[in-house]
């Protein structure tokens, strides 16, 4: 029998590992909620590389750390509450589970050191310009000619294309009667002649998204993962990986801890008090719905880690999340709004104001209305749960 | 069969609550007058008691079953499959931890002492002030959920004569009125008419007494929302289903887009519930202090309770408006349990005071 875990000396461990070695400047960024960047992640994932701990979501043998679920779910926590940055990059958490469910072994050799190491930087292209929350309905074509598929087409919403140094990619290598049919799933190093990325300028003033515009260009048959026409099924189980990136809500808790902390600053003394404690009390339920998802997001882990189906779990901890994640950024929103709102952008300088501090809380509400329509909008979400609940 | 959703507990003890509240609450639900039906929920009564539910908690050696929260838990959950009309957690859970150590356990274990538990703050005297046990009792308590004839009332005053006490409701100048409530159980106002506090009343004082009062309104607030998942997967169990046979304009409602998303809504709240009660019961369960956890739980349910139940109502179209349909039985019950043990409210400003503090 293996000795017991004591999970306090772990979360001990974990902790006193984080204020050691993850950058001042790093915590730093992540503490005051701007966008995350390569930047950001590279060094850090580097350092977890470094000591064991690259890839808690990965079976052990493809350099996963083997924990139970209490210990991922203590890592995720103590992660967020030392402000490092949460290891939600698309390689480790999106590709890698894919690579290693259904990639060769020579792929396996030659992708997941890089991945693991944080050394090669990925983002997912997936959406079109009419293939959105309908992936299915995508265009992007991949010609066969020898050892190459020439592809052809437009990307959209592509987050970190400006920064990463790969494209994962569903294109499609043939026409079917099925529109899920006929996908395949290519890997494309962006460097490739013939890619164009242009940024998206979205409403909340950070760069997040681009376009990718591929022609003509030339991507070996030996980087297509698994078979061909199988695009779809890999991709779903891709998408499935990306919705469990949900269940860790200990991000989620740390962000509504830092609004609270936040209004009990900005709202300070007796005049305003009735505000404070107004906005308190929407920060309570707010904190409610995340400790119910928090929940679910520890039987979803476990279920992960025992192999079992997730079921409906990763559809609702989306659903519930992104509206309490709004629901936060409104309050902020509210306790700042009056007086930062309208100081956006100066109109002699570049972005948002960096001279008002806290301008991130708006750009922050902006954003987050982007959490009911990617990875699967709450329509569609609501659309995946009521198939299960009505058997039809 | 349908879909089915899951309790936050399960095992023998939940099926036979569960088979028992659901014949309950059929042969309750065959009744239309007033005190028939309160009969009926003596009857009842005297079934959940024969069973030895009451007994559930109480040590062995004071003539109870020995079991812990999870045989509670279980119970509450069983019951709440179908809106079960007794007073579950306050009399197999709350009177229990109220009266600790007390004689008179043994005829609580067998359902002959009926006690109804009356929590700080609940009882008030003519100004609207809590009342004080100063001197003698004079004062009300209102809406008291009770078993069937009290034979007692277990009364929690606080205050800088906090007191808690067990008074037999025969005692000079006590009064009884019983009702039903909207959810069927029976409740009852207590009027004391300037009740002298006797010495043997006496079941514990000062800060034991609030210890005592505020441990039991927990094990009330976490076994209402054990109860209340249950009861809120199984009103969207006969939502779903009412939709897949209900037909109209040619098609069954469930192929409706607005309907099937409203479902999907009131599947989320019941999932993000279960999550919640069942962390406070896990932490509960480990002896740590898990009044927190509670109290968040309790005021998810406040929130969660209303907007499923308000759903299924809408979901039924004009059969929603009915006494008859069983689905009602459980929306009133969980617009009750709002209120039990602490509302929304009250759990709120113990926690905000907890973050001050």
């Amino acid at each position: 029998m293996p000795a017991a875990i004591d999970y306090e000396a772990f979360r001990e461990e974990v902790r006193d590992f984080a204020l050691r070695n993850c950058p001042p400047e790093i915590r730093a960024v992540v503490a005051s909620y701007r966008k995350l960047s390569r930047k950001i992640w590279y060094p850090w994932q580097k350092i977890l590389f470094e000591h064991g701990w690259g890839a808690p979501n990965w079976p052990q043998e493809f350099g996963g750390t083997g924990w139970d679920t209490r210990q991922r779910v203590i890592f995720d926590e103590v992660m967020a509450e030392c402000d490092c940055p949460p290891q939600y990059h698309h390689g480790l958490r999106h590709l890698g589970p894919v690579i290693i469910e259904f990639g060769n072994k020579e792929q396996q050799e030659r992708f997941l050191p890089g991945i693991l190491n944080g050394t090669d930087w990925w983002c997912q292209g997936y959406s079109e310009p009419g293939a959105g929350s309908d992936l299915a309905s995508l265009r992007t074509t991949g010609r066969r000619e020898g050892d190459e598929y020439i592809v052809d087409g437009q990307k959209t919403w592509t987050s970190h294309a400006q920064e990463a140094d790969w494209m994962y990619t569903l294109v499609r290598t043939s026409k079917e009667p099925k529109k899920q049919q006929g996908i395949s799933l290519l890997l494309i190093p962006l460097n490739s002649p013939g890619i164009t990325i242009r940024p998206i300028r979205t409403i909340d003033g950070w760069h997040h998204v681009n376009e990718v515009f591929l022609d003509n260009v030339r991507v070996p048959v030996a980087n297509r993962i698994g078979e061909e026409g199988q695009g779809w099924t890999y991709g779903k189980f891709l998408l499935e990986r990306e919705r469990l990136g949900g269940a860790n809500i200990a991000p989620h808790r740390m962000a509504l801890e830092r609004v609270r902390d936040m209004v009990g600053k900005e709202l300070a003394g007796e005049d305003r008090r009735a505000e404070r404690e107004l906005l308190n009390h929407r920060l309570l339920l707010a904190e409610a719905e995340l400790l119910g998802a928090s929940e679910l997001g520890r039987e979803s882990i476990e279920a992960a880690i025992e192999g079992k189906p997730l079921g409906m779990l990763p559809a609702v901890i989306k659903l519930c999340t992104s509206v309490t994640m709004q629901t936060i950024s409104q309050i902020a929103l509210d306790a700042v709004g009056d007086r930062l709102a309208p100081r956006f952008k100066r109109v002699d300088g570049e972005g948002p104001n960096a001279e008002a501090p806290g301008i991130e809380w708006v750009q922050n509400y902006m954003y987050a209305r982007v959490r009911t329509i990617y990875g699967g909008s709450s329509e569609v979400q609501k659309n995946v749960i009521a198939k299960q609940l009505f058997g039809m | 069969m349908g879909f089915e959703t899951k309790p936050v507990i399960g095992g023998e003890m939940y099926e036979m609550a569960s088979r028992f509240a659901t014949e309950a609450g059929e042969e309750l639900a065959a009744i239309a007058e007033a005190h028939a039906q309160a009969a009926c929920i003596g009857r009842h009564w005297a079934g959940i008691a024969e069973l030895g539910w009451m007994a559930t908690a109480i040590p062995e050696t004071e003539g109870g079953a020995g079991g812990d929260l999870a045989d509670l838990a279980s119970l509450a959950a069983g019951a709440g499959r179908a809106a079960l009309a007794l007073p579950v957690a306050a009399s197999c859970g709350v009177v229990p931890v109220l009266l600790a150590g007390h004689p008179i356990l043994a005829d609580v274990a067998s359902g002959k002492a009926r006690v109804a538990a009356i929590l700080p703050g609940a009882a008030r005297d003519a100004d609207g002030k809590a009342l004080s046990a100063a001197k003698a009792l004079d004062g009300d308590a209102v809406g008291v959920e009770t078993p069937p004839d009290p034979t007692h009332v277990a009364l929690a005053i606080g205050g800088d004569e906090a007191v808690l006490l067990l008074v037999p409701t025969g005692a000079a100048g006590l009064q009884t009125a019983t009702y039903l409530r909207i959810d069927w159980r029976l409740a009852a106002d207590f009027h004391f008419g300037h009740v002298a506090i006797q010495p043997e009343w006496i079941v514990a004082r000062g800060a034991q007494a609030m210890r005592r009062a505020e441990a039991a309104r927990d094990v009330g607030a976490l076994l209402t929302g054990v109860e209340c998942v249950s009861a809120m997967g199984a009103l969207v169990e006969q939502t779903i289903h009412y939709l897949l046979n209900r037909v109209q304009f040619g098609q069954p409602l469930a192929t409706y887009q607005a309907l099937r998303h409203r479902v999907a809504e009131m599947y989320v709240e019941y999932e993000t519930l279960r999550g919640i009660v069942s962390r406070a019961l896990r932490a509960a369960q480990s002896g740590e202090e898990a009044s927190q956890a509670i109290s968040f739980a309790k005021l998810r349910l406040g929130e969660a309770g209303r907007a499923v139940a308000e759903s299924a109502i809408q979901c039924h179209g004009g059969m929603g408006m009915t006494e008859e349909l069983p689905a009602n039985r459980l929306c009133k019950r969980l617009m009750m349990a709002e209120f039990e043990f602490g509302n929304r409210v009250f759990h709120a400003t113990r926690l905000l005071a907890g973050q001050e503090a």
